[in-house]
């Protein structure tokens, strides 16, 4: 089954290799957006699917990167690529000081607490008009000649997501991957077994808070600006939305929620500007219809579940 | 900085405060009973204003315009209320948190734009009743008299409430669901009808101020979003469940932002997250909260 798993992720894959030379710009644009914010919810599943814990403010972190790439290629003609791994280190230096106190909550009090931070992080970077612009944001943030286009910039960003998204893998799939789901299925007996859960969860913080910096990152030249809006509280629903839509439980829920999320945005945003209303929706039904989301369904139809009562993130270790 | 100035700002922060005390006691009630936190707590309150707008615009000829337009948009959003609740919430009662949170964020994304179809993207300014509209002079410093308006109310609200929950039969038994749901269901006491009840009570009370709110400014899209972090805020300080908690942080909240926007005006909203922050970590059941839900 694994194989079988393997096969599909590599045709996805194959899919994402191809398809951007049978479409035209606008949906290429489509395209890089799915892998930015993909992996912005992916890392967002590290943090929700693995560990247990809602965080509402995980847009801080990715605008955090945004800023740390913007400021430095503007500003100082930092080259992308040297921008890109200083976005990861400012956002995990960021969440390293704020996680501390996360992650002594769990449930309502974390998902408050991230928010509250998250919302901080956001006036700071909207007040700040002499170091970050304030409102009117940052513009002019160039990519280099090389990926100044539609399609070279997609396959740049399809290169880093891809790295990311396999390391992030390979890290859920160590001891350490399982380590978290101990602790989100018990975080007390866990620490019975001696392992300081609270050092876990911390790194488990500040890397996921690393690969949200990074898709902050690439966003930036993506689109030429940024804006505070991109740590504002609605930026952290996005990666919720998208993995409650793709399914939690499997490692790539979320990119499946990326997908179906930014193409159907794309496409309603076409002919309506009542896009809030669509995804309320939408949101709505798959949390009363659909509950596991996407990879629950697929779940559900393609494996023998080994038991109705198994925590459902553990099937996240065959996601692939 | 002279008294007077202290003065007028102390009473716009004290009727601020008060107005999120209205929105956040049934916010701090509806999370205590049904362990629901409700998102779109603050768009119903939207809902509200709006909703005074409509009654109060086609009431205007009346001097007592306002005085029927409140109560009926109060009573409308309850409506609404009674309906997204039997419809939506009652189904998620058994889920987990985020799935009930992503579900109450989802109607705040659904009513924003019911809300812009129904009343269009401007502003609507509802003209302050006569007897409110000229301020009152208290110790020489004039004071908006609508502000006393919003705070008398607040207090009411806090004084029936407390009298409900106090002294009456079903304020017991609401009280009692808070700390144990299954002891109250084993009394034979139905559950669902209790949750009903209170979701629907303090929607009311989220309507009633929506549409207090109505004629202090323009009513205009996206004010709920503004205010419903605030409204967590307090409810987190206070502590869930507590209702005298819940009227102090309002009231701290409300002063905090009257005076931090006379001398630091950008970081007003950060100082309230950061006092939210502190109280998470150092007491995360709020100031008048028990540490039992922690």
């Amino acid at each position: 089954m694994s194989v079988k798993k393997l096969a599909w992720v590599g045709l996805a894959f194959a899919a994402a290799l191809v398809l951007p030379m049978f479409v035209g710009e606008f949906w290429v644009l489509v395209l890089t957006e799915i892998l930015i914010l993909g992996l912005f919810a992916v890392s967002f599943n590290m943090i929700f699917g693995y560990m247990g814990q809602l965080s509402f403010g995980h847009a801080a972190f990715y605008g955090v990167g945004a800023y740390t790439t913007g400021l430095l290629m503007v500003k100082a003609g930092v080259p992308l690529g040297l921008s890109l791994p200083a976005s990861m280190i400012t956002a995990g230096a960021v969440a390293l000081v704020l996680g501390y106190f996360c992650i002594r909550l769990t449930g309502i009090y974390f998902a408050i607490l991230t928010m509250a931070f998250g919302q901080l992080i956001f006036y700071i970077i909207f007040q700040w008009y002499s170091f970050t612009g304030g409102d009117n944001g940052l513009q002019g943030i160039k990519p280099p000649a090389m990926l100044d286009g539609a399609w070279s910039y997609y396959y740049f960003a399809l290169l880093v997501v891809t790295a990311a998204v396999i390391m992030m893998w390979i890290i859920s799939e160590s001891p350490f991957g399982y380590t978290m789901r101990a602790i989100r299925d018990n975080t007390q007996r866990t620490r019975f077994v001696g392992i300081n859960t609270k050092k876990y969860m911390l790194i488990n913080f500040v890397v996921a808070a690393m690969f949200a910096g990074l898709a902050g990152g690439l966003w930036g030249p993506f689109n030429r600006s940024i804006a505070p809006d991109l740590c504002n509280w609605h930026q952290s629903g996005v990666p919720v939305f998208m993995t409650i839509i793709g399914g939690p439980t499997g490692f790539m829920g979320p990119l499946i929620g990326s997908v179906i999320y930014t193409f159907l945005m794309a496409f309603v945003t076409g002919f309506t500007e009542y896009w809030p209303l669509t995804i309320g929706i939408v949101i709505t039904l798959v949390v009363l219809f659909m509950p596991g989301g996407v990879w629950g369904l697929v779940e559900r139809y393609t494996a023998a579940l080994p038991a109705r009562g198994e925590p459902p993130a553990d099937s996240g270790g065959e996601a692939s | 900085m002279d008294l007077s100035l202290l003065l007028s700002q102390a009473m716009s922060g004290l009727s601020r405060g008060m107005m999120l005390f209205l929105i956040a006691s049934g916010l701090s009630l509806i999370f205590g009973v049904m362990n629901i936190l409700n998102f779109a707590h603050a768009t119903l309150w939207l809902v509200g204003a709006y909703a005074c707008y409509t009654f109060w615009f086609l009431l205007q000829a009346h001097g007592f315009a306002i005085w029927v337009a409140i109560p009926l948009a109060a009573l409308c959003v309850a409506l609404v209320g009674w309906i997204i609740e039997v419809v939506l919430i009652r189904r998620v009662y058994a889920r987990e948190l985020p799935e009930q949170l992503l579900l109450t964020y989802a109607l705040v994304l659904i009513l924003g734009d019911l809300i812009k179809i129904t009343w269009g993207v401007e502003d609507k300014l509802i003209a302050r009743p006569a007897m409110l509209a000229d301020p009152v002079i208290i110790a020489g410093v004039p004071i908006d008299s609508y502000f006393i308006f919003v705070i008398a109310v607040g207090f009411a609200v806090y004084f029936a409430l407390w009298w409900f929950l106090q002294k009456t039969r079903y304020g017991h038994i609401v009280r009692a669901a808070v700390f144990s749901r299954e002891m109250v269901s084993a009394l034979g006491i139905p559950i669902p009808i209790i949750y009903t009840g209170v979701f629907v009570m303090g929607i009311f009370i989220a309507g009633l101020a929506g549409a207090i709110q109505g004629p202090v400014g323009s009513v205009t899209l996206g004010m709920d979003m503004a205010i419903v972090i605030q409204a967590f805020c307090v409810v987190i300080i206070g502590g869930f469940g507590s209702l005298p908690g819940t009227l102090v942080s309002s009231i701290i909240v409300g002063e905090v932002y009257a005076f931090a926007i006379l001398f630091w005006p950008g970081g007003a909203l950060a100082l309230i997250f950061i006092l939210t922050a502190i109280v998470l970590i150092v007491r995360p059941w709020g100031l008048f909260g028990t540490p039992m839900r922690a």
